[in-house]
């Protein structure tokens, strides 16, 4: 995985495995990969990948059972949530732009809707091509 | 958490020009550290008087030991060899190190070296510089130490076996032992380092976590790093 040298590394190996959890990946009763395994395929520190697990688990996305490893979260509700939150930053990202490009709220769904429906068109002529 | 070494006021003067001064530095047990610096400016020599190979005034322990000729017996260092004849094969090198070493593992260096792909019966003088390099990476992670020191293990080597390298090291640090890894060119290293030690002006100019300075400045561990030199420069 490469990962950007400016964000915190254990912020981006939360954020890689709310990705497998969200693509389904990792499903939900999965259980994770033992520590140092996670740190050879990712390419990074053994403290690093503990310190993004034990938030995880902090937040209640994993469960360590011990003796045993890390495990998805089985509560559903917890991983709708997630999912939530992790599209609310997305869209916080992009309203907090257009905000700073001096576009008002009806300006920017007027934008969002012109630019999926242009997306969708170019999405379906690419698979008639 | 316990420190594996405690570096106090260490000077060092080479032909009456001081490299180190003042030099104070605590690593705790468990870390994965970057020692970062230009060339010549320290480094090697910092590295050289932790081992004990080198004298300076101030004291330095190491797992709380600060007696230098006990120290060789706590650190793994990667030696460049050469000590030994170019004619030497790889696996009479082990067997010396088997022989010389106590906690050196027959086993770990076994795995290492089939991770590494070396043939151990190739001759230290047809190896080229990358081969060489990974050899010494095998010999020192086969020793079961509480500090490692390794003195730029990618200077001048291709970038697959610089992954390689740093793939052994994350799977073959013991958990509780500290790594010291020494570089000017820190870009492909820095996912995996825990703290990055600068030294500059004849000390350490900087100790810091590494995610803190990619928190507390939103910039990268090289851009961290030239910026120190940036700071430096006079505009006059």
């Amino acid at each position: 995985m490469k990962f950007d040298d400016k964000v915190p590394i254990y912020y981006q190996i939360k954020n890689y495995l709310y990705h497998e959890m969200m693509t389904g990946a990792l499903k939900p009763g999965d259980k994770l990969p033992a520590v140092r395994q996670l740190a050879v395929d990712l390419t990074v520190n053994v403290n690093t990948v503990q310190r993004a697990l034990g938030e995880m688990i902090t937040e209640g996305i994993l469960e360590s059972q011990r003796g045993k490893g890390n495990f998805v979260t089985m509560d559903e509700q917890r991983i709708t949530q997630l999912k939530e939150q992790l599209v609310m930053e997305q869209l916080e990202r992009v309203y907090e732009q257009l905000h700073a490009l001096n576009l008002t709220d009806e300006q920017i769904i007027a934008s969002l809707k012109q630019y999926i429906a242009q997306r969708g068109q170019r999405d379906d002529q690419r698979v008639s091509d | 958490m316990t420190n594996v070494l405690a570096i106090n006021q260490l000077t060092y003067k080479h032909n009456l020009k001081t490299i180190l001064k003042d030099v104070d530095l605590t690593l705790e047990t468990g870390k994965i550290v970057g020692l970062l610096g230009e060339n010549g400016a320290g480094k090697t020599t910092l590295m050289r008087l932790i081992t004990g190979s080198a004298k300076g005034s101030g004291t330095i322990a190491v797992c709380g030991d600060s007696v230098a000729t006990h120290h060789k017996s706590h650190i793994s260092f990667t030696e460049q060899l050469r000590g030994f004849k170019p004619n030497t094969r790889i696996d009479r090198v082990a067997n010396f190190y088997r022989t010389v070493y106590p906690d050196f593992d027959g086993q770990r260096f076994e795995e290492l070296i089939t991770f590494l792909q070396i043939d151990t019966s190739l001759k230290l003088g047809a190896l080229s510089k990358g081969m060489k390099e990974k050899v010494v990476i095998a010999l020192t992670l086969a020793r079961q130490a509480q500090l490692y020191l390794l003195d730029e293990p990618f200077s001048g080597i291709d970038s697959m076996s610089r992954k390689r390298i740093i793939s052994s090291i994350i799977k073959w640090k013991p958990e509780d032992a500290t790594m010291v890894i020494s570089d000017h060119y820190v870009s492909e290293i820095a996912p995996i380092l825990d703290e990055v030690v600068i030294v500059k002006d004849q000390g350490i100019y900087a100790h810091k976590p590494s995610d803190a300075i990619r928190e507390e400045f939103g910039i990268g561990i090289e851009a961290y790093y030239e910026s120190l030199y940036e700071r430096g420069v006079k505009h006059d």
